[in-house]
């Protein structure tokens, strides 16, 4: 059998068989000013509008109102509706006991006149007199104590998880990483501020969901770089290359990854609060989609690239700029596994490849420079020499 | 090896269908948030007027009080002059009046005898052997159980003397604002052979009776959630708890020096914490004095020891309440909203697994079992779990497990992407797969500690919600591990071995070399 080896003419076809050859690290700045447009917008809309804390932070108004056969939920969600009362962050319940049923509505603050509104059309659609319904103010459930707690727990998991990277990686990406999260998390809480959204304490729970999901999606690349800096222990490869190499190789499952994250995420948004109408999962979603969606971009445009700059200070200068394009590709399909460079083949037709195979310096493949001539042979063994082990662990 | 493969393959397949038969049959399912299915709701009114500021403590001792009942995310607020407590996963009226009982007010009562209020002679005065003790936390304590505070003098372990002989005092009773008993002068430590007026006989936790005086000060003597169980490696578990500075401290060491001089207001020389009419803990006093902390120490167990301080902790009530109805609530976010996310979230599954399997060809199909197989992990681990720790699965959280599907999902994507890799250096599958796995595992082990620590400490630390979330975070991710060792490897393993396989020109969607 033949082994397709050939450079795919279509990006796509590139893309999937991982030869792809983007130079990240070069397209850092772009990266950057995006992602600090984002903080910048959030900081600013937080500054000027803040959030809108729901009723589990800040209270609202309450009605019990009486519940008969012709007045529920769902009549008094149309009362609110009528009354352009927002009813995404609304709770109406039917409290019942043996003696009575009610229905208790609680809402955000509303202006004095539109509360009157609101309980003269209560009475109303009930049925009963306005002084049967009793409003009142409702205090916040979610204390103090609550955020004070998981703020703590908070730093003590991020203090924890520095650590952990530490000592598993290094601490240069423990810090990115922590920075990728940190924007990720702002970038929803932004969307939240921007769109002033109310905040319940789901939307909590979505943050730290991205949090986490933002995390988890940086270590996986971040385990990509780590092994790839093994394999190139031996060569004077710059951090850039590195990452670039890695970045390349770990794009295809970061795209398959999100999509298959996403993809929930956006039915949940689409069929759960468009098609079946379960308003309380929309804004949530729409947190978690924008979260995810920043999760998967910081991790290649902020983490990474970060991660390069911390390092390119430490590392030794080198010797060459870095490299880019078919000379990239190269290496991205080359050290994908065993560390070596393919043998390129000039009649598979990659644009640009004769001038690739002559005098490409071993630099990706961690080989001798006397090796270039039995890779050939290399390629075609189904027990290739082992890659060299220095440092790898 | 081969063996070993099919042993796990099978055995996990295995113990996933019988725990989830047991689950269906014995219709344990995961307890639903008070948005998802409702629950009771109580609402508790002050016995007199309270301000707001009261009321919003009291709410926050509630919800802390219900938390360490285990009755996990409880919705406390306040809402007018009352206090409403939604309880999810609880169906029982009755129930829910019981856990919301937590709201009496802790008062601190002189005991005068033990037994009963009949007038005995002066003789038992001193601290009664076996009975906890309050000092500053230095002095050392005797041995003693709480709860033998009743039992005869001299049964048991020898008596400590006091530390100081009792000396005469003059007890201003009219420092202490609480204070109910006429200003009494006394110049003998004897107790009185009358019996006190307001003095009444009440039960102990363990069923014994103290004759008790008056009432003398309340719980608020404490600085507010200071009680905690401590432990000291000579003393054992006891608690201690702060006072709160100005009159808090002077109400407390106007009945501390009463007790300790053993005045007749206190010829024990021990001090009932009585909370609901039942004496909690009646320690010795053993120090007239104290600055800012209290030290209560005897032979506690370290759940008893945490009962006292939670006991301690609650008597920090401004006011009482009671509970005045129950009420049985609907599912606050609508009842179909469960119903939408379960649809909204298998449909979006179903796109998943259809584009995986398009993607990755007949491979993928490792990923529909495996997709199965942790479903049916995470509802049985679900269903167990909230049963013990009363955590519900609210909206957030069912949510929560949609998105963890892309996480887990990744753990494919990241294995197969590897193989790939390694065909397209040339290896067969069979050869690639194990390779593959050892570098998946590393990488999937690595992102998922981080998710673990996530859950673990956000778990230990918080409270409310959070919590719930890191409870079914830790659940996933472990989910996800189990699922990736033990069935994905085999599975990947076993197929690649297959001779079907061997032929194959395209693995994955691509083609491959074949031996």
């Amino acid at each position: 059998m033949t082994l397709d080896t050939s450079v795919s003419s279509t990006g796509i076809g590139r893309l999937f068989r991982g030869q792809t050859a983007i130079d990240f690290y070069g397209k850092r700045k772009v990266g950057l000013i995006v992602a600090i447009i984002a903080v910048a917008v959030t900081v600013g809309s937080l500054f000027v509008q803040g959030l809108n804390l729901g009723l589990d932070f800040e209270g609202g108004d309450a009605w019990d109102i009486p519940a008969s056969e012709t007045f529920g939920v769902d009549e008094a969600t149309d009362v609110l509706n009528a009354n352009d009362v927002s009813t995404s962050g609304a709770r109406i319940q039917l409290r019942s006991s043996e003696t009575s049923d009610v229905v208790t509505v609680q809402v955000e603050v509303l202006p004095r006149e539109q509360a009157d509104a609101v309980t003269a059309d209560f009475a109303e659609a009930a049925g009963v007199g306005v002084e049967d319904i009793s409003f009142s103010f409702t205090s916040s459930t979610w204390g103090a104590e609550i955020t004070e707690k998981a703020a703590r727990a908070l730093v003590i998991f991020l203090l924890v998880v520095a650590v952990f990277i530490s000592l598993r990686f290094e601490w240069r990406m423990a810090l990115a990483a922590i920075t990728a999260m940190a924007n990720d998390v702002i970038v929803a809480v932004g969307v939240y501020s921007v769109f002033q959204f109310e905040v319940t304490p789901a939307t909590v729970i979505a943050f730290l969901t991205i949090l986490g999901y933002s995390l988890y999606d940086t270590i996986v690349v971040f385990d990509r770089v780590k092994e790839n800096e093994g394999r190139y222990a031996g060569t004077k490869t710059p951090y850039e290359d590195i990452v670039n190499v890695s970045m390349n190789q770990v794009m295809v499952r970061s795209l398959i990854t999100s999509f298959s994250s996403i993809l929930p995420v956006v039915s949940i948004l689409m069929l759960g609060s468009g098609l079946l109408g379960a308003v309380a999962l929309r804004e949530f979603g729409l947190a978690l989609l924008v979260g995810m969606i920043s999760g998967v971009y910081s991790s290649i445009f902020i983490a990474t690239p970060l991660l390069a700059f911390l390092k390119s200070k430490t590392t030794r200068t080198s010797r060459r700029s870095r490299l880019l394009g078919d000379d990239l590709r190269a290496a991205v399909m080359g050290a994908g596994v065993s560390g070596r460079i393919p043998e390129d083949t000039p009649q598979s037709g990659a644009p640009g490849s004769p001038d690739d195979g002559s005098e490409r310096e071993p630099v990706p493949a961690g080989a001798p420079a006397g090796a270039t001539a039995s890779v050939q042979a290399d390629r075609l063994l189904t027990h290739p020499p082992r890659p060299r082990k220095k440092k790898r662990r | 090896m081969k063996r070993r493969l099919w042993t796990s393959l099978i055995g996990v397949v295995l113990i996933v269908l019988i725990t989830l038969g047991f689950n269906i049959a014995t219709d344990n399912t995961p307890i639903l948030g008070l948005d998802l299915q409702g629950g009771v709701s109580v609402i508790l009114a002050p016995t007199e007027p309270a301000s707001t500021d009261e009321l919003t403590v009291i709410r926050d001792q509630i919800r802390s009080e219900l938390e360490r009942q285990g009755i996990a995310e409880p919705d406390v607020r306040v809402q007018g002059d009352t206090i409403v407590v939604d309880l999810p996963g609880v169906r029982d009226q009755q129930e829910a009046l019981s856990a919301v009982d937590v709201s009496g007010v802790v008062e601190l009562r002189p005991v005068l005898n033990p037994g009963s209020c009949q007038p005995v002679d002066a003789t038992p005065a001193g601290p009664v052997p076996g009975s906890p003790t309050v000092d500053t936390g230095s002095t050392p304590t005797q041995d003693g159980v709480p709860g033998e505070d009743t039992e005869p003098q001299g049964l048991r372990s020898p008596q400590a003397p006091p530390e100081s002989t009792p000396v005469d005092t003059t007890v201003p009773a009219d420092t202490t604002p609480t204070d109910t008993t006429p200003p009494v002068v006394l110049d003998t430590p004897l107790p009185t052979q009358t019996v006190t007026p307001g003095a009444e006989v009440l039960p102990t936790r363990d069923g014994a009776a103290e004759c008790v005086g008056p009432a003398q000060g309340t719980g608020e003597v404490f600085e507010r959630g200071s009680a905690e169980p401590t432990l000291d490696a000579s003393q054992g578990w006891g608690v201690a708890v702060d006072l709160r500075g100005g009159e808090g401290r002077d109400t407390w060491n106007s009945l501390a020096s009463q007790c300790f001089s053993r005045a007749a207001t206190c010829p024990s020389q021990r001090l009932a914490i009585v909370l609901d009419s039942v004496v909690q803990s009646a320690p010795t006093v053993q120090e007239p004095n104290f600055q800012d902390s209290v030290s209560i120490t005897g032979t506690f167990t370290q759940g008893e020891a945490e009962e006292l301080a939670s006991v301690l902790n609650r008597g920090a009530f401004p006011v009482e309440v009671e509970a005045q109805e129950a009420r049985t609530v609907s599912p606050s976010a609508g009842s179909d909203s469960l119903q939408a996310a379960i649809i909204a979230g298998l449909v979006g599954l179903g796109l998943v697994l259809t584009f995986l399997v398009a993607y990755y060809r007949w491979l993928a199909l490792v990923i529909v079992g495996g997709i199965t197989v942790w479903a049916g992990m995470v509802f049985s681990m679900a269903s167990f779990v909230s049963g013990w720790t009363n955590y519900a699965l609210s909206l957030a959280g069912v949510t929560g497990i949609i998105v963890a599907i892309g996480v887990t999902v990744d753990s494919y994507v990241v294995f197969f992407e590897r193989i790939k890799d390694e065909l397209r250096n040339g290896r067969t599958i069979k050869n690639a797969a194990p390779r593959s796995f050892k570098m998946t595992w590393r990488t999937i082990w690595s992102a998922d500690v981080v998710s673990l620590i996530a859950a673990g400490i956000l778990f230990s630390l918080s409270v409310g919600s959070v919590r719930g979330f890191a409870l079914y975070l830790g659940l996933t991710t472990i989910c996800d591990l189990l699922v990736c060792y033990f069935f994905t490897r085999p599975a990947v393993l076993l197929l690649a071995r297959t001779k079907l396989m061997a032929k194959r020109e395209t693995v994955l969607g691509m083609k491959v070399a074949t031996a």
